[in-house]
């Protein structure tokens, strides 16, 4: 069995899937490489208000007043027809990229029983891609067109419905000639000529051709008559022209309209992200890292690669990815292209150990981290690291680990002391000193009578680098009225440090 | 007519009677290490707020985060500790008890609550310290009301104990309130650690139960 995924007006499915809010209106696609442009396709809800192929922009417009009009973009179509692709493959690895909007996958390797489930699947697939399509499941893959071509397609569906909806949109072919016999002679494509004679012979129907004996029509029209026989009889069992699986995972395009804002930006990301998410599942792979690059009006490119936190294939958390952190860009110039690559690997398999204390949600971390990072700014948050020296709040923040190893033993030493909470900047200090005693405090925040002090330590260090030597004395003072402090001199100048809490 | 009160108490009872909760974690706690806490109790409730006001200064209120590190680190628990004043001093911890640490260095109580929400949603945390200690009494006093119920409503569907350190009682959300009013001496400069958070007196100025799961 084969089936065929089909894709009405193509041309214009591929530029309106980009377009927020153009869905369900009235459009048409226009030819501008001629001078007097006329419709080339038109949509469904175009072609209910009258617009027909072949009409001119007044004649579609006096027609339909609403009628989007749009013209072929040769970028678009090729991304959707990768798009098309990327479905295609959850049928059948073995796929023929027929024509544009015609993807034909051999089933012969699933089981006939579930033929019909992987097509209507593979419908939603298309349908959540922004197309509208029908598919034709039959013994030949012309068969299988024929069938996917003669399903109607119901103009005013919405995005609310669920798969059951799609088991409309599949023709399934058991008996061929009792399928083929009611179809026009068009179906079959016959030549200009050959359509003439045959409609002076009364012949209007597939069933009327094939009543026919192939050899007398062989005799009467030659080769062309023996062609269009044979596709009037549903075609033969033919191998497919396998279309290869991708081994990029980009996708580009450039704006007609310069982006000023997030929404469109996100819109066309999520279309992007939908049709490599497939083509990475297609190709057994998941996306390790994610490469953005926004061109700007100016010249100058922003781009962006950044590293998940654990590889995925899951079209929502590499948006949220995205979306997080395009949600802190700012550009200086607005944005005229965008391209979206995502970097493969091969999914991790690995059983986490019992103890192991890894993230119950990676992303969910990780997006956690970039949203603070995006609020706080990225060198302010982090797992801070004590430095290998002596000088005073010597600390870097790295990145949170994925796993929390287990604690050490119990240090011989137990820490010393409350913690000391850090006044930055310190503070500076004021002193009173009666009868060589530090008697006062005067601070902007704290001050008061001092009871008790303890020795003054001295503290040097880098004294080899004297561009980072650094030396000062640091006395514990206790305030009658409560509260330790650390109190520290440099020089002759005094500053509070923090309090020890 | 009825009074403001009576009408709030009819509402949470038709709310309560149209939509039953039961909390999904209600009577587990985060057990501190600190006798004086987990013996009257019990731990820090999870899915919930506890609030430490540090009514003295040098009361332990850094002392009690300390603990709470100490104590997240054996279970391997991660922990956010958001700093509204940028006050967390790294140096007077031991770097294993970092390990699980994400230090927050906010710049403002307004930044920190925003990054409170943040934690206080995801899954992979134990602990989400909140440091109001030091922020300045002008901006705690900002803090509308229902920014907190927001957070307890965050915390309760998570595993996690939100605890936040204040300098006087700001949070109406809280399930539990501690009072820390006790300063050390200077003489607790050569104490060990351990040792003085068994020292450490807490009040136990608010305790809501939670319904039983």
């Amino acid at each position: 069995m084969f089936a065929v995924l089909h894709l009405a007006s193509f041309p214009l499915q591929a530029v309106l899937r980009h377009e927020p809010g153009a869905a369900g209106q009235p459009a048409a696609l226009f030819d501008n490489a001629r001078k007097k442009s006329v419709v080339l396709a038109v949509n469904a809800t175009a072609a209910a208000s009258g617009v027909e192929i072949g009409m001119t922009a007044p004649q579609a417009v006096a027609r339909c007043a609403k009628l989007l009009i749009r013209t072929p973009q040769a970028a678009l179509e090729a991304e959707a027809r990768a798009a098309v692709l990327a479905v295609g493959f959850t049928l059948s690895p073995l796929i023929e990229d027929t024509a544009p909007g015609v993807c034909t996958a051999d089933l012969r390797g699933s089981p006939p029983e579930k033929h019909r489930l992987l097509v209507t699947a593979a419908l939603a697939q298309l349908h959540a891609l922004g197309f509208t399509a029908t598919a034709g499941i039959a013994p030949t893959p012309l068969l299988a067109l024929y069938a996917a071509r003669a399903v109607s397609v119901d103009a005013t569906r919405t995005k609310n419905e669920n798969e059951k909806r799609f088991e409309h949109s599949v023709r399934f072919v058991t008996d061929p000639s009792s399928f083929l016999a009611p179809l026009p002679l068009a179906t079959a494509d016959p030549s200009p000529r050959l359509a003439e004679v045959l409609a002076g012979w009364g012949l209007r129907t597939l069933g009327d051709v094939t009543a026919l004996s192939c050899e007398a029509f062989v005799r009467r029209f030659g080769a062309e008559g023996l062609a269009f026989w044979q596709r009037a009889a549903g075609g033969e069992l033919r191998p497919l022209h396998p279309a290869t699986l991708p081994q990029h995972f980009a996708a580009e395009m450039k704006f007609e309209h310069e982006v000023e804002s997030l929404e469109p930006l996100l819109f066309i990301l999520q279309r992007f992200l939908d049709r490599l998410s497939l083509e990475l599942q297609a190709a057994q792979f998941v996306a390790a890292e994610i490469d953005l690059t926004l061109r700007l009006e100016n010249d100058h490119p922003y781009a962006r690669r950044f590293r998940l936190p654990e590889p995925t294939a899951r079209t929502e958390i590499l948006f949220r990815a995205l979306h997080t952190h395009l949600e802190s860009v700012r550009t200086d110039a607005t944005i005229v292209a965008i391209r979206l690559e995502l970097i493969p690997t091969r999914p991790a398999v690995r059983q986490q150990g019992i103890f192991d204390s890894g993230l119950r949600d990676p992303h969910g971390f990780s997006e956690t981290l970039a949203r603070a990072a995006a609020l706080v700014g990225s060198d302010r948050i982090g797992t801070p690291q004590l430095e290998d020296t002596h000088r005073p709040d010597a600390v870097k923040l790295v990145a949170p680990p994925a796993t929390v190893a287990s604690a050490v033993t119990t240090p011989v030493h137990a820490p010393l002391a409350p913690p000391l909470h850090r006044f930055r900047p310190r503070l500076p200090a004021q002193l009173e000193i009666a009868d060589g005693r530090l008697t006062y405090l005067w601070t902007e925040t704290v001050r008061g009578e001092i009871a008790d002090r303890s020795t003054a330590y001295p503290k040097n260090g880098d004294w080899w680098e004297p561009a980072r030597a650094w030396s000062r004395e640091e006395i514990d003072v206790e305030l009658t009225h409560g509260g330790i402090y650390l109190l520290v001199r440099e020089g002759n100048r005094w500053f509070l440090e923090g309090e020890y809490d | 007519m009825a009074t403001a009160p009576e009408k709030l108490a009819a509402l949470r009872h038709l709310l309560a009677k149209r939509f039953p909760t039961v909390p999904r974690t209600a009577g587990r706690r985060l057990r501190t290490g600190i006798p004086a806490v987990d013996e009257t109790t019990g731990g820090l409730p999870l899915s919930a707020i506890t609030e430490v006001v540090c009514a003295a200064p040098s009361c332990g209120g850094k002392l009690f985060f300390a603990q709470l590190l100490a104590a997240t680190r054996a279970a391997r628990l991660r922990v956010a500790w958001v700093d509204s004043t940028d006050g967390f001093d790294p140096c007077s911890h031991p770097a294993d008890e970092l390990a699980h640490l994400i230090w927050v260095r906010c710049n403002g109580t307004a930044q920190a609550l925003q990054a409170t929400d943040l934690f206080a949603r995801d899954a992979n945390l134990g602990l989400v310290l909140l440091d109001l200690r030091h922020a300045p009494q002008s901006e705690l006093s900002k803090i509308p009301g229902p920014q907190w119920y927001r957070l307890q409503r965050a915390v309760e569907p998570t595993d996690l104990a939100l605890v936040v350190q204040t300098p006087r009682p700001s949070v109406p959300s809280a399930q539990v309130r501690l009072i820390l009013d006790r300063s050390f001496s200077l003489r607790a400069l050569d104490d060990e650690r351990p040792a003085l958070g068994a020292q450490l007196v807490a009040t136990l100025n608010r305790q809501r139960l939670a319904a039983a799961g």
